[in-house]
């Protein structure tokens, strides 16, 4: 019965968005802004309560006839992803507003249009409209990525802009081959038919290379790192929130669909997550400011995320689901906290940075349990994380336990020493003596000295060290987490209730 | 006759990754458009393959009728393309010349 409400999920953001363009008031546009993500994340929690009963819910937009119609479709999966994004949206937009980037004209609009598009990607059962969702998120985002309006932020926006119209038109042409090749582009009516059909399979393919590229794995990697820490850190903890997460969302659903359990280019797709965790993780290395770092280790994650897939057992596609949540927090935490501090002492450099660690030891604490979840030590969500990866490469198979439980550990040594660096050069060191506040005309201002006085403020620290509680938490309460995880695998292996649910 | 939207596809595609991998932001932006006219050419493909007539008056026989879903498929991506296009060309003109000469004095500062 809660099934009709399911495009309301859509359409609410889009409201809000419009209300927050004709309404100028700050504290209209700021209710907006906050209540939107929060009214989606406890839409989230219910579906999540409700998919414990019922498998799967479907509405057909428009009560068409099933087949014809364009579905939303929503599972544990979806509403687990729901829910996760749109709560460290709601956490990122709180720090837009601390930073004063929410008065930049148009931001609360653009931000909400954005999460409209990413809760429809999750929703919805039809890959045409799983491309037209992508392009609702995408386009706000070529302009968020240059909101500002500086020249480097303006370079970056177009290699943003010109990779993802690339990807999005190879995606455009790998449905039109689908659909030329089965006949529907309805996922429901797709199931197992790439295992049976080559031609279906090759077009399949094509749609997963370009969510590949947009999520940013490793051949095709090189953009990610390049544009992201150029926005502003807010803008960046939204993108790495939510973009590259739809994108593997789409491989985990569109692969698990079509392919009647395995491709049969599963051994690439093998090569391909090893390469990018390696990568990711050693790159980091050459990284001497904070949120390029953390790009790299978004790559590094992308490649944990995908080795849930490129396993394929139940349990290691609930393994990579619970990466997947416990990354898009941690990653939060971390932007979040290398932001306030950038927006306090002007820069993100290790160089330039010394001795926070004695300066600011609530946010070098904060610091500390999110680096600790990145690379995988206990207390952390991310310890759970890198377990549950090792333990579904163990069961999966000789060669699979000795490669990637091999590779997992090399990438996880890599990234600790490379965060090591990042900590020794930014929280450790004598004191700072100068800094560039910023100024009202430029941007960013002179080197002046830096008083005694001068501290990271609660208020702009708070939205990062919430996110790293947060994941400590999911250290803690891992047991109430794993089993939703596991239903959501379970979704994408038992595919009978979502054919019923959508063509019934 | 079956082979000219191929070939068409073909050259299109060809074209745009030559300007595509040019230095200009307005040749690439060229580029990008060629591609996306290749994309909707080849979903128009999906669907029109027999040549079928239009879904208009008398022919709304399933059998003799074209495909509608592949036309809209063409007209929802020609519509994203459009505003991309727009919006890209404008990124073009606000940002000088700094994808091809030196960055612009806008009073920033950008030492190391």
């Amino acid at each position: 019965m809660t099934a009709p409400l399911l495009p309301l999920l859509v359409v609410l953001p889009f409201m809000a968005a419009a209300l927050s363009v004709m309404v100028r008031a700050q504290s209209v546009q700021r209710v907006l802004l906050l209540g939107t993500p929060a009214a989606v994340t406890v839409a989230g929690v219910l579906l999540l309560l409700e998919h414990r009963t019922e498998t799967v819910l479907a509405h057909n937009v428009g009560a068409f006839a099933p087949g014809v119609a364009i579905p939303l479709v929503s599972d544990s999966f979806s509403a687990l992803m729901i829910t996760v994004t749109s709560f460290t949206t709601l956490v990122t937009m709180v720090f837009l507003i601390q930073t004063g980037e929410d008065r930049y004209r148009f931001v609360p609009a653009l931000a909400l249009l954005m999460t409209a598009g990413v809760n429809g990607a999750f929703l919805t059962g039809d890959l045409f409209n799983l491309f037209v969702f992508i392009e609702v998120m995408l386009l706000p985002s070529y302009a968020l990525i240059a909101v500002t309006g500086t020249w480097r932020r303006l370079g970056i926006g177009r290699l943003f802009v010109v990779v993802n119209l690339l990807t999005s038109t190879i995606l455009l042409v790998g449905v039109g081959l689908v659909y030329a090749a089965a006949g529907t582009v309805n996922l429901a009516q797709l199931v197992g038919r790439a295992g049976e059909d080559p031609a279906v399979a090759l077009a399949v393919s094509v749609v997963l290379l370009a969510l590949g590229i947009k999520s940013g794995v490793v051949p095709a990697h090189g953009w990610l790192p390049r544009t992201y820490p150029a926005t502003s850190a807010g803008v960046m903890a939204l993108f790495s929130a939510v973009h590259s997460k739809v994108a593997l969302y789409a491989i985990y659903r569109i692969y698990s669909t079509t392919y009647d359990g395995q491709a049969a280019w599963a051994p690439v797709l093998a090569v391909i997550v090893g390469l990018t965790i390696l990568v990711g993780a050693y790159s980091t290395f050459g990284e001497h400011i904070m949120r390029r770092a953390l790009a790299w280790q978004m790559i590094s994650g992308v490649g944990h995320i995908l080795l849930g897939l490129a396993l394929f057992t139940e349990f290691s596609l609930a393994a990579g689901i619970f990466y997947m949540i416990h990354h898009i927090i941690t990653m939060g935490a971390l932007i979040l906290t290398s932001g306030a501090i950038e927006q306090t002492y002007g820069s993100g450099r290790y160089e330039r940075l010394a001795g926070l660690a004695r300066r600011d030891p609530w946010v070098a604490a904060v610091y500390a349990f999110a680096l600790l979840s990145l690379i995988g030590l206990p207390p952390s969500s991310g310890f759970f994380g890198k377990v549950g990866l090792m333990q579904a490469s163990a069961s999966a198979g000789a060669w699979q336990a000795w490669t990637f439980i091999t590779i997992v550990s090399v990438a996880a040594l890599g990234s600790l020493i490379a965060m090591q660096k990042l900590w020794s050069g930014v929280f450790w060191g004598p004191q700072m003596e100068n800094y560039r506040p910023d100024s009202p005309r430029t941007g960013r201002g002179r080197r002046v000295p830096l008083p005694k006085t001068v501290h990271i403020g609660w208020r702009l620290a708070a939205p990062g060290a919430f996110l790293a509680v947060v994941q400590l938490a999911m250290f803690f309460f891992a047991g109430a987490i794993i089993p939703i995880a596991l239903d959501a695998s379970a979704n994408l292996t038992e595919l009978q209730p979502y054919v019923e649910a959508v063509l019934r | 006759v079956i082979s000219v939207l191929p070939i068409t596809i073909g050259v299109l595609v060809a074209g745009a990754v030559y300007l595509m991998l040019q230095r200009g932001m307005v040749r690439i932006i060229f580029g990008l458009a060629l591609l996306s006219h290749a994309a909707n050419l080849l979903l128009l493909t999906t669907g029109v393959s027999a040549w079928r007539g239009e879904p208009l008056g008398d022919r709304l026989d399933p059998a003799t009728a074209a495909d509608p879903l592949p036309q809209a498929f063409v007209l929802t991506a020609i519509v994203i393309t459009l505003a991309v296009t727009v919006y890209m060309l404008a990124l073009a003109v606000i940002g000088h010349n700094d994808d091809t000469k030196r960055m612009p004095e806008t009073g920033e500062f950008h030492d190391r």
